[in-house]
């Protein structure tokens, strides 16, 4: 036992000392902390108006300043951020989990249905996905739910894909082959020994999919087609704020940079994630 | 360096040279020299310095490489030092002009963008002040020199466009076009099919007696280096242990490690095969053809075997072009017997094999089995385990699956740990790599790993399609050692694939030749080998002739 | 040449399939178009009128195909909610006319920035062996990803035009009347569609080069004795564009969906902002053929790209 510690320990600061890894964790914990304290606590109301208020410059008193209504723009943003990183989870989770289901069947067995499916995937990946969820959203009628459905299956193809073209690979790797010469079944050869070997690629995909959820969630409400006031939502706080650009340009800033807090560090951790994944596998 | 009279004189000299990345050593204190008009065979296998070498005589090696003693010289000034920077405007006077290397990918050593034309003709453009159409004359007299068809077609097409061989010739056309002291060919025939290498190693003998200059040829493969070169290096871990006449060299090697490699390469004259009594004993009850003659059931009966290849299936539906990959292959193979299936690459061995185990449904003909789920052994040991798992997984995965599949086979966990554990110390690895993952184990680790995998369900046949090819020479004989062992031990049936005669000689008690999809001969191994019938036998057997 | 036809081929069929999806998709509304039109005047009476004027009471395929021949034939259809006069619906196609030529502009300009800076930029930073150049890009490449074109945009006002005054906010003229100026103002709205993908770009092209440097060929171009000028322009850049090429191809929708985004924040009166207000107010004939029509762009560009690429890389042409 003491011999294994030995070889670990001087494995953990190196992987602490990653700057990326550091810079993204510190950023994600404390929009997270952020958003949390959000759901039960914020500094001052959200939505009580204040006209005495208005358009207060940052201070220690309102962090961020304050609107043309006089909220506190800090306690929106905790609130907007919450909103955000929520949708931003559930169109992940959606489209992640249909498009491993689409992507491994159509890539494991092939045939007509891959085909169609690939067609269709096609037509959908090149086709500007904020276009996509734009007509979505014009069928369907905005809302919270049904942006995240919109959204959701905007995003599946780019998973159903990745996955896809995994399995593909794995398909014809030769332990596959074998395997099948053993007499594996089909489910247990797609579940088991490929789906562990695409996780790390997928992986990745999903937290790049959880920053383009953020990025598109906040790009439809700031056109306006996506959460719509008085719920926060960064976005529609930003396109609030751009009128305001020349009165209270803290209202525009704060806001957007909560939105590139929020993505920067994710990226930033993830990247860092990446990087020493490798180095922590090879370890093992 | 200049003060000294040499009675030969020597065109290449290094002195004690040792290179290193970072804090490994890859060349350790090296001294070589090569005279005018000779050739130097540099043997080793991978990992022993000898590119590392080749690259330092360059001037090529990456900036991280260093020389941590001695120098390179060339035609005695001195090109490279322990202490200085690499001059490259000095080496540059002598890259291309006065010495050129051919490399071992002739696919990715040529730029794809570039008609082959020009690349040969900027090395005109680089150190002459010949004209365009001057440039192109010399270039397309230099394609014809090193026996390339249509030379003024073939300036204006792309690398992609030519065969390996030809793309071969043409690196060969551009190291020679400007008549330089030293050509340093890097392994520059493993990329190739066997006839093509025979070919480009006649060219370069051509070439060194007609230009009379000094030459390093670098190989893993002992043989040919025996064919070509006037003198040996052997290279091992960085070093030169030994370096002789090539005569000397197989005649008396001095050195343990110039023995072992001696041995390790699959010859005729040095195999003692055990397999090989037996094989005889068993001729005499199958008779020269195979047929059973005792009745006895076989594993693999293939009558009239097809395998199509789907060509441009995409597109266009329902008008599907195929290929015919095999054509009326026919065999049979008993219990416990190894069949010996050799030809080049393409030449349909493997989609024979994947055609016998169902893996390919495009075929015509029969495949009948005689027994349970027969196993393959692949060539890459790389691509054949599940990155994902452990080794007592990977063991264990096949008796779950005949578990699942057959009740009678149902094991519990602690029998298939215990099968594991012992089929892990029969292809001799101990207990601690249960837990280990493929990453972990080096390319022969894996390849035993993968053998005990193919035989835990005690197969009645085994494929095994090139299960050698992609490891080094040393580590080939211990794992055909090992899979004769075990094939003896479990009495499997192999239907074992090389490219390789020798190879395949010594595993095998039958052997069949194939080319261009058709078996041409089959026969008892010794029989086959003793009195060939096709030509196509006869030179693959004298071109593998190894004494 | 058969690969010219096969592509235009499947050209057409995927620009049916997306006007077909285009069309269904506006059929499965919920909601009676005819009731939103007009509103508090709905009669009974009107409403057929209405309905019979519009076609609305043919089965889908007839109005489909109707509505394809019309398209074909340059009739766009008529918005349900703009109108030219007091008894006239304003015709989609004048609506969009004069809209059409600033998105274009946009998305053209912000490519020739993204070409522009990126490609220098990439070798640069291919060829710099500094590792403070490499932590700044690197950085510089996260950060940039990570702001929304439409953040940008914002910054991009507030900076260019409040702070520095290089342009007004909201100055914008039509490129009818003043060319130099509407492109003048054009640059801003392009600079902030193009940063996110100009660090992309330049890492894109990075990685292809530091790639193609460690390829065989580029050894055997130093075994002629190339000098690294040589080795680098000669051989190393245009195998290392090649890729890049195809990745323009692929950001391409992506060019064009952030256009539409700052075509909002800089008030800019193309398609996209169109397309807004149109969704908005459940304006369908002319989502519709916005719908259309970006999407052929966007596929036309795409197989654009790919005969390009085929005629710079010999590996495929020559096939």
């Amino acid at each position: 036992m003491t011999g294994m510690k030995k070889e670990r320990k001087p494995h953990i600061p190196r992987v602490l000392r990653d700057p990326y890894l550091l810079a993204g964790a510190f950023m994600t914990l404390t929009a997270l902390l952020a958003v949390l304290v959000g759901l039960f606590w914020t500094p001052y109301s959200t939505t009580a108006m204040d006209a005495a208020e208005r358009f207060h410059a940052p201070s220690w008193r309102h962090l961020f300043g304050t609107d043309n209504f006089g909220r506190d723009i800090f306690s929106r943003v905790m609130k907007g951020a919450g909103t955000t990183i929520f949708i931003s989870s559930l169109v992940v989770l959606f489209s992640a989990s249909l498009g491993i289901v689409t992507g491994a069947v159509t890539g494991y067995f092939g045939g007509v249905v891959d085909e169609i499916v690939m067609r269709f995937i096609d037509a959908v990946n090149g086709f500007p996905s904020i276009l996509l969820a734009l007509v979505m959203i014009s069928i369907l009628n905005s809302g919270r739910h049904n942006l995240i459905l919109a959204l959701g299956i905007v995003f599946t193809p780019s998973f159903a894909r990745i996955v896809r073209s995994e399995f593909i690979r794995f398909r014809d790797a030769d332990y596959i082959s074998r395997a099948r010469l053993m007499g594996v079944g089909k489910l247990r050869i797609l579940f088991v020994h490929i789906l562990p070997n695409v996780f790390s690629t997928f992986w990745v995909s999903v937290m790049i999919g959880f920053n383009n959820g953020i990025l598109a969630e906040s790009g439809m409400s700031f056109l306006g087609i996506g959460v719509k006031p008085p719920d926060a939502s960064l976005g529609n706080m930003l396109s609030d704020a751009q009128g305001y650009l020349m009165k209270a340009p803290w209202y525009a800033l704060f806001t957007g940079l909560s939105i590139v807090w929020i993505v920067l560090g994710f990226s930033l951790l993830s990247e860092g994630i990446r990087r020493n994944a490798g180095e922590v596998s090879d370890e093992r | 360096m200049n003060d000294k009279v040499f009675v030969q004189k020597s065109m290449i000299q290094i002195e004690d040279l040792s290179v290193s990345f970072g804090s490994t050593d890859a060349v350790k204190n090296v001294s070589l020299e090569i005279a005018k008009g000779e050739i130097l065979g540099m043997v080793g296998e991978s990992g022993s310095g000898k590119s590392v070498t080749a690259l330092t005589l360059m001037g090529l090696t990456a900036e991280s490489a260093k020389i941590t003693s001695g120098r390179v010289c060339f035609d005695g000034v001195t090109l490279a030092e322990a202490g200085k920077p690499r001059d490259r405007a000095l080496y540059r006077e002598y890259q291309g002009s006065r010495m050129s290397m051919v490399f071992q990918e002739p696919m990715t050593s040529l730029n794809p963008t570039q008609k082959v034309g020009s690349q040969v003709e900027e090395m005109l453009k680089l150190h002459t002040t010949l004209d365009r159409n001057e440039r192109r004359d010399r270039v397309a007299e230099s394609f014809a020199a090193v026996g390339l068809k249509d030379p003024k077609l073939l300036l204006d097409q792309y690398p992609h466009q030519l065969s390996g061989g030809m793309r071969q010739r043409v690196m060969i056309a551009m190291a020679v076009i400007l008549h330089p002291d030293l050509i340093v060919a890097d392994e520059p025939t493993t990329a190739l099919d066997v006839t093509i290498q025979n070919q480009i190693i006649s060219l370069l003998r051509e070439i060194n007696r007609r230009e009379n200059n000094a030459m390093l040829f670098i190989t893993h493969d002992l043989n040919l280096a025996r064919r070509l070169c006037h003198r040996i290096a052997v290279m091992k871990d960085g070093r030169v242990v030994e370096c002789a006449g090539t005569e000397e060299i197989f005649g008396a090697p001095k050195e343990e490690y110039t023995r072992s490699l001696i041995r390790a390469v699959p010859s005729r004259v040095n195999a003692v095969p055990g397999g090989r009594k037996e094989a005889q004993s068993r001729g005499a009850v199958y008779g020269a053809d195979g047929a059973g003659a005792d009745g006895r059931q076989p594993v693999l009966e293939v009558h009239d075997l097809h395998v199509y290849y789907p060509e441009s299936a995409k597109g266009f539906p329902g008008r599907k072009q195929r290929k015919c990959v095999v054509s009326g292959a026919d065999f049979v193979l008993y219990p416990g017997e190894v069949l010996g299936l050799v030809g080049e690459s393409g030449c349909g061995k493997s989609s024979l094999s994947k055609a016998i185990l169902g893996m390919n449904r495009e075929i015509k003909g029969t495949v009948k089995h005689h027994s349970t789920r027969p196993q393959m052994v692949f060539q890459d040991p790389y691509s054949s385990l599940n990155p994902s798992k452990t080794v007592g997984w990977l063991l264990m995965e096949p008796l779950r699956a005949a578990g699942a599949l057959d009740k009678n086979l149902l094991m519990s966990g602690q029998e298939m740990e215990e099968r594991a554990r012992e089929m892990l110390a029969r292809v001799g690895l101990d207990e601690r790599y249960m837990s280990r993952r493929p990453s972990q184990l080096s390319g022969g680790q894996r390849q035993r790993v993968s053998i005990g995998q193919a035989l835990i369900t005690r197969p009645g046949l085994v494929i095994a399609d090139e299960p050698v090819s992609a490891l080094d020479v040393t580590l080939q004989a211990q794992i055909l050692d090992l899979m004769r062992r075990l094939q003896r031990e479990m009495q499997a049936a192999y239907l074992f694939i090389s490219h390789d005669i020798n190879v395949v000689y010594c595993m095998s008690d039958r052997i069949m030749v194939m080319k261009d999809g058709k078996i041409i001969e089959q026969g008892e191994t010794e029989e086959v080998f003793a009195n060939p019938k096709e030509e196509y036998t006869k030179a693959l057997l004298k071109e593998s002739y190894t004494g | 040449m058969r690969y010219l036809v096969k592509k235009l081929f499947t050209l057409i069929m995927t620009l049916f399939v997306v006007s077909v999806a285009a069309f269904l998709a506006f059929q499965i509304i919920p909601g009676d178009v005819v009731d939103s039109i007009l509103g508090t005047e709905a009669t009974p009476e009107r409403e057929e009128q209405l309905r019979e004027e519009l076609g609305l009471n043919d089965p889908p395929t007839v109005r489909y195909v109707n509505w394809m021949t019309d398209v074909l034939h340059g009739d766009l259809g008529k918005s349900y909610r703009y109108s030219k006069s007091m008894n006239e619906m304003m015709p989609v196609a004048e609506l969009i006319g004069d809209k059409l030529p600033v998105t274009l502009w946009l998305s053209f300009l912000s490519i020739l920035i993204i070409v522009v800076i990126s490609i220098p930029l990439g070798v640069f930073w291919a060829k710099s062996r500094s590792h403070v150049l490499d932590a700044v890009m690197s950085v510089l490449t996260q950060f940039s990803m990570a702001v929304p074109s439409f953040f940008l945009g914002i910054l991009v006002t507030y900076f260019f035009g409040m702070v520095l005054r290089w342009f007004i906010p909201g100055s914008y003229v039509s490129y009818e009347k003043d060319f130099a100026g509407f492109i003048g103002y054009l640059i801003f709205p392009a600079i902030s569609v193009a940063i996110p993908k100009i660090a992309m770009t330049a890492r894109f092209l990075r990685n292809s080069m530091l790639t193609e440097m460690s390829a065989d060929y580029v050894l055997t171009a130093r075994s002629k004795g190339c000098t690294e000028r040589r080795v680098m322009y000669g051989h190393v850049l245009r195998n290392a564009l090649m890729p890049v090429v195809t990745f323009l191809g692929m950001i391409i929708a992506e060019i064009v969906a952030g256009s539409i985004v700052v075509e909002q924040v800089f008030a800019l009166p193309g398609v996209g902002r169109l397309l807004i207000s149109s969704i908005s107010t459940r304006d369908f004939p002319v989502v519709e053929i916005l719908v259309l029509y970006i999407t052929s762009v966007v596929i036309v560009v795409y197989v654009l790209v790919d005969l390009l690429y085929r005629l710079i890389d010999p590996r495929i042409s020559h096939k």
